[in-house]
């Protein structure tokens, strides 16, 4: 399946092709930390992880078409 | 006293008179500083019924006891005074240099009474204050006001002062310190204006006393290690792209404010949000005093129609005047940005609105004819053009001068103004993110985001992250970051640096820190929960002027827009903000009645009676 994957600040680092926004092909079932690990994310990089708008864990599974987005937590506003 | 320079400056405009009075160590330990004592004066001093622009008004101008300290973020002060747009309590904070520069000089505040005859700046230069003529800088910009008044006093020296929007009693004028940095809301720069004091110039050479410098000095270095080792491979993004990457946050959550509400997604986002700022328009970032982090941005926009330079925009202005006007052209914002700087003006009421406006306009309840233009969602010239006629109340300026409600009332819609109290709110959809509807709900200033901001928690991750969408678990949350604001304003430190790094790591804040850090330099050996009960004595005492100003419960509310008007479209879709069901149990467990008023037994738990 393809996910559709936002990243933004530092976490363009582990962009796919180093694009802020580009398409992922995971394994079917696949969840947040397969994206995770797809991408080389390490563990200690903090990051907020929307799918579809919606806060998602490590646990989530991903759906084909769905839309990840990845921040670091940032003191904003 | 350490940690206090235990002095504060009493300005008699109406007088002349100038004098000295000691600070009373009681209230200083009580109130702990800046919007601590801001509320204290203002409740003492000041009739909550009286005339925002009468002589019975005063502006008290405080720092905190971590003002002009190494401690990280010292650098705030609070300007607190009745609010001429809301007639409710206003507490605008700012940094820069200015506030640092106040206690080196040997003060904690500034308290400005009476009206002056004729326009005057007050010139503190250490030990030494005067008032002095300012005839010769009544109508200059703000920049013009700065360069003038350290070419006539002392090059070194801060200076805070008013454009012509505040001498023109714009409703949401500005006081803008170091040029740039604004104590922006809710017209603290029209009461200013209202005196006679076009500014207050200050230099000091002199140091803080701490208590215990060693263990000060400990304390700094640990805190600043934590933010270094956290930041060493990943840089703070305030850093790298200033406070308009929170774009990212909103935008994607479905709560980035849009056509003055009516959506939570904006199409043209990418054009207008931080990154894109730091790739087209960013000089360089810019700290304000002792601060390791310098989220400021010194932009420049090298041509066009909107060519220019100075500092901004910030997130909240990327909101109100690009997202909520429907702009999507980041130089006509940051032009419009600019413009609010020098004539200074608060760019969220400003942006805000102007959104109305074009709401208004494009919903045909407010005519071509009646403005001189039209003015339709998107127009970057329109947006310019308005500002500056708002800050010289020039035309169809003069209107908006007055605010977004008065002009939605004037033309019979008053529930397109997006306000709380009256006041405008900051760039958070409370449809997709239920905690802030409640915090521009009770807020003692009306609709801001600084009164315990719930997007750390519910949108960016900070310091962990809660559900935006749920209601039944934010009033204790809301409280609690009230509470924990309250004391970072008190103590002159700032949000970004605070809620990270000196408080407690999870959703209850305890501010651990914050209050290490008052300890080494007051010596006043508070506990934390000393601290917080602060926190909740500042917060309830700002709540009891409120309601002495004619406030009630029912004021605790939010345009129909947020709580029956569904989300159109994007994550938030479908939702309403559930205020009713988040107020009441939140005036319980603030130990407030059903009416929102505190009751006896809580007054006398934060010694308020």
């Amino acid at each position: 399946m393809r996910v559709h994957v936002h990243t933004f600040a530092n976490i363009r680092d582990y962009a796919p092709a180093g694009k802020g926004l580009a398409e992922l092909a995971l394994a079917e079932g696949a969840t947040v930390a397969d994206l995770f690990a797809a991408l080389r994310i390490p563990a200690t990089v903090e990051a907020v992880t929307l799918v579809n708008g919606r806060r998602a864990d490590a646990a989530t599974r991903l759906n084909s078409g769905d839309e990840v987005t990845l921040f670091p937590p940032m003191e904003g506003g | 006293m350490h940690g206090w320079c235990g002095k504060i400056l009493r300005v008699d405009l109406s007088s002349g008179n100038i004098t000295s009075e000691p600070l009373d160590p009681q209230v200083a330990h009580d109130y702990i500083g800046a919007r601590g004592f801001g509320i204290y004066y203002l409740r003492k001093e000041v009739d909550p019924t009286c005339d925002p622009f009468g002589p019975g008004n005063k502006i008290i101008m405080a720092a905190g006891p971590l003002t002009g300290t190494a401690a990280p973020t010292g650098a705030r002060y609070v300007v607190t005074t009745k609010s001429p747009l809301t007639g409710a309590i206003t507490c605008s904070n700012s940094g820069g240099n200015f506030p640092a520069e106040l206690r080196k000089s040997g003060r904690d505040a500034l308290i400005i009474e009476g009206v002056a005859a004729k326009p005057v700046y007050l010139w503190i230069d250490g030990g030494r204050a005067e008032l002095r003529p300012a005839d010769h800088l009544w109508g200059r910009t703000t920049h013009a006001t700065d360069d003038a008044l350290r070419s006539e006093t002392r090059e070194k020296a801060k200076t805070a002062v008013i454009g012509p929007a505040g001498e023109k009693r714009v409703l949401f004028a500005a006081i803008m310190n170091d040029r740039d940095r604004a104590a922006g809301r809710a017209g603290v720069g029209a009461v200013m204006g209202s005196k006679n004091l076009k500014a207050v110039v200050v230099h000091g050479e002199g140091e803080v006393s701490l208590a215990d410098p060693s263990a000060f000095k400990a304390a700094n270095a640990k805190y600043r290690d934590a933010f270094k080792a956290k930041t060493r491979d990943n840089p703070p993004p305030l850093r790298t792209h200033g406070t308009a990457i929170t774009v990212v946050g909103t935008q994607s959550h479905g709560v980035f404010p849009t056509r003055n509400f009516q959506q939570g997604t904006f199409e043209g986002w990418e054009s207008i949000y931080g990154e894109t700022l730091t790739k087209k328009y960013l000089v360089r970032a810019k700290p304000c005093f002792s601060c390791p982090i310098a989220c400021g941005r010194v932009t420049r926009i090298p041509d066009g129609p909107f060519q220019g330079e100075g500092e901004g925009p910030e997130y909240e202005t990327v909101y109100s005047l690009g997202s909520d006007c429907g702009v999507d052209d980041l130089a006509a914002l940051t032009k419009a940005n600019y413009v609010c700087n020098e004539l200074g003006i608060d760019t969220i009421s400003m942006g805000s609105t102007v959104a109305c406006a074009m709401e208004l306009f494009e919903k045909g309840f407010l005519k071509e004819s009646e403005v001189g233009m039209p003015v339709r969602w998107g127009d970057g010239q329109a947006l310019v053009t308005l500002t500056r006629m708002t800050g010289m109340r020039e035309g169809f300026g003069n209107i908006l001068a007055e605010g977004s409600l008065r002009l939605a009332t004037r033309y019979g819609r008053p529930e397109l103004a997006m306000v709380a109290k009256g006041l405008d709110f900051a760039g958070y959809d409370p449809r997709g993110e239920q905690g802030m509807g409640l915090a521009y709900a009770t807020s003692p200033i009306g609709g801001s985001h600084m009164r315990g901001d719930p997007a750390y928690f519910e949108l960016l991750g900070v310091p962990v992250a809660a559900d935006p969408h749920t209601w039944e678990d934010k009033p204790p949350l809301v409280a609690k970051w009230q509470d924990l604001f309250c004391v970072i304003d008190a103590a002159g430190l700032c949000v970004f640096f605070s809620v990270r790094y000196l408080v407690e790591q999870n959703l209850m804040v305890k501010p651990l820190g914050i209050t290490e850090l008052l300890n080494a330099a007051t010596g006043a050996g508070y506990t934390p929960e000393e601290v917080e009960r602060i926190g909740e004595r500042i917060f309830n005492a700002e709540r009891l002027f409120l309601l002495a100003a004619g406030f009630t419960g029912k004021d605790d509310a939010l345009p129909p827009r947020i709580t029956r008007e569904p989300m159109p479209a994007g994550p938030a879709k479908g939702m309403v903000c559930r205020l009713e069901e988040m107020l009441l149990p939140y005036y319980a467990l603030r130990g407030w009645s059903h009416e929102g008023v505190p009751s006896e037994a809580k007054l006398r738990q934060l010694g308020l009676l």
